[in-house]
């Protein structure tokens, strides 16, 4: 296993400041503390050459946990081991086998272009200029960036700059690489473009690959595997398809009634749970349903049933019996929406 | 020694990116503590009627804030701020990742337009000097020991910064440094100007060495012998800011939250 983490946890310590005037002199005065548990007691290995998604909520501990197995900072608890490593003791060796991109932070240096910054990472890792040149002319070429390289980093688009950082952070041919949201705020066809270079670059050169994102397009099409974190908790890890239950699908059924979940429960046979009607039924909370209305996935005035496919005549029959159907459609489960759930389940 | 010359080079890159912000870098904050004295021992010798201080006359005082413009502005960078915004922002986490010494690899960056400030005052110097009668020999022997002195504050700065790994912010703690070494190193006003009973203050740091020693030697007030006991000196303060950087950046290190997303 090229990563191990055993019972890590990790726990971070803040002020706690109080509203208004008398809040600001109490933090001056007397600082009160809180504590928050970023990540807890998670543990997990990979194998090397995968491509693994990590995913959560915000304030899941992805990114905390990301850190940790990078080497930034320690955790509180537990053990982690990369590459035989431990990366918090940060050895040069480790250090020219691992990569950290962080969609959300500047890696490069914003005044000089591009090919200034990989020129002086050329130096650090000490790769022979052949091979530098080759690679960085590849990784160039597969990312579309090739007319950029002497453009100063801060006047490139976001797209353009993401993709600047992920040279940056492979020009060293990494064995491990750590991707923190790299496709936050690229537009559909660059994180299309960037998919397929990273697809591309873990079938080729076998490297290890830790992705988080919250667009499920990249961990349906890039991931073999998904780690889920909730509050710092690990609730899943398997593979994408293991979170789509095989053989299941929502069935999409428009009523001139308006019944409630007990009652369609009652006449459909489908559990209550399996219900989510338009005034609300057990799935219908809140976020969840708001997120799935915002990406076109709910039809308010519909009422879904999750069941197995087989199913679906016999319920269709029982429901007809009872009341008017006005419209109807059948549904494959979206990865998607079925994090969703796993995200708002209490 | 590949990436040293190779950050050196990128520094340099990076210092020159915008060529006005460059020019007023060199030239214009080194006027400012050039105009202050020389409003001083206006008043003092012109107004004032004084006709020696401490043992310097008016000439004396021109001569000497007219060479420590030389040195001033190889003093050193702001890198130590660089270093406690790195450690506030989380953007550290960009260099610790890098198979190179984190403190070492900043400051070299920064140096690069140091040393052509350097060469530049050097130049300049060598060329005024021959009318002033300063030799060539003792501005470069001046030079070397101003650049150690550089290394020094970054040095100090930079054990200094790793306060925010605790206090988060040590912006106005560095300012404090900052206004302390002004005042300590001869660049506001020579350091014999002050009390008999209090030069042990600014004897007991090594800010001396960054702008008051190396103008001493300049203008001929050391003789090579003190010199050279001065620059084994600030080889003793080079080696405790070592070991200083090396106890509190490993401290401080177990205290990093990489904020910032």
């Amino acid at each position: 296993m090229i990563i191990e983490a055993k019972n890590v946890s990790r726990t971070f310590r803040s002020t706690k400041k109080a509203e208004g005037f008398k809040g600001a002199l109490g933090l001056l005065l007397k600082p009160e503390y809180q504590s928050h548990d970023a990540v807890k007691n998670v543990s997990f290995s990979i194998e090397e050459g995968s491509f693994n998604g990590l995913i959560g909520a915000n304030g899941a501990g992805k990114t905390t946990l990301l850190k940790m197995l990078s080497g930034l900072i320690a955790p509180t608890s537990g053990e982690v081991r990369v590459l035989g490593y431990d990366p918090f003791k940060r050895p040069i060796d480790f250090r020219k086998k691992i990569a950290l991109v962080m969609g959300q932070k500047a890696q490069l240096w914003w005044d000089l272009p591009g090919v200034d910054a990989f020129d002086l990472l050329r130096a650090i890792y000490d790769i022979p200029s052949p091979v530098y040149k080759e690679r960085l002319n590849r990784l160039a070429e597969l990312l579309d960036v090739t007319k950029h390289l002497n453009t100063q980093i801060r006047r490139l688009s976001l797209g353009e700059r993401m993709k600047m950082e992920l040279i940056g952070a492979l020009i060293h041919w990494p064995k491990v690489i750590f991707l923190d949201e790299p496709t936050i705020g690229l537009d559909v066809l660059a994180a299309h473009k960037l998919r397929e270079f990273l697809k591309e670059f873990n079938r080729v050169e076998k490297a290890t690959i830790i992705l988080t994102s919250h667009n499920m397009e990249d961990i349906e099409r890039l991931c073999s595997r998904v780690l889920i974190l909730k509050t710092g908790e690990m609730i899943y890890d398997g593979k994408p398809e293991g979170l789509t239950k095989k053989g299941e699908c929502r069935l999409r059924v428009r009523l001139m009634q308006k019944p409630t979940a007990d009652e369609l429960a009652g006449v459909s046979g489908v559990p209550a749970a399996a219900i989510k009607t338009p005034n609300g039924g057990p799935e219908a909370d809140g976020e969840a349903e708001a997120e799935d209305e915002a990406e076109g996935h709910v039809d308010r005035d519909s009422v879904y049933f999750t069941t197995k496919v087989d199913l679906i005549p016999t319920v269709l029959q029982k429901l007809m019996a009872k009341f008017t159907i006005v419209n109807m459609g059948i549904e494959e489960q979206s990865l998607e929406s079925v994090i969703q759930r796993l995200y708002t389940q209490a | 020694m590949k990436w040293r010359i190779a950050a050196l080079v990128n520094g340099f890159k990076d210092a020159t990116a915008y060529r006005v912000e460059f020019l007023f870098e060199v030239l214009g904050s080194a006027f400012v503590p050039a105009a202050i004295q020389w409003v001083l021992w206006y008043a003092m010798f012109k107004i004032g009627g004084a006709n020696e201080i401490a043992g310097m006359g008016y000439s004396d005082m021109i001569r000497y804030t007219m060479v420590s413009l030389l040195f001033t502005q190889v003093r050193g960078g702001d890198h130590d701020f660089e270093l406690q915004e790195m450690i506030r922002s989380g953007q550290l986490s960009n260099y610790i990742l890098r198979p190179v010494g984190l403190v070492e690899f900043v400051y070299i960056r920064g140096m690069a337009p140091k040393l052509l400030i350097a060469g530049m005052a050097l130049a300049v110097g060598s060329v005024a000097g021959m009318f002033f009668g300063i030799s060539p020999g003792r501005l470069l022997g001046a030079m070397v020991m101003a650049f150690i002195g550089n290394v020094i504050h970054y040095q100090i700065g930079a054990a200094l910064a790793t306060t925010a790994f605790i206090w988060e912010e040590a912006f106005s703690f560095l300012m404090v440094k900052n206004m302390l070494v002004s005042l300590l190193s001869g660049e506001l006003l020579p350091l014999s100007l002050f009390p008999k009973n209090m030069q042990w203050i600014w004897q007991s740091t090594p800010f001396y060495l960054y702008v008051y020693g190396p103008v001493q030697y300049s203008l001929g007030h050391w003789s090579h012998a003190y010199f050279f006991q001065q620059l084994a000196w600030s080889g003793v303060w080079l080696v405790i800011g070592w070991v200083l950087i090396r106890a509190s950046w490993g401290l401080g290190m177990r205290r990093y939250l990489s904020l910032g997303g």
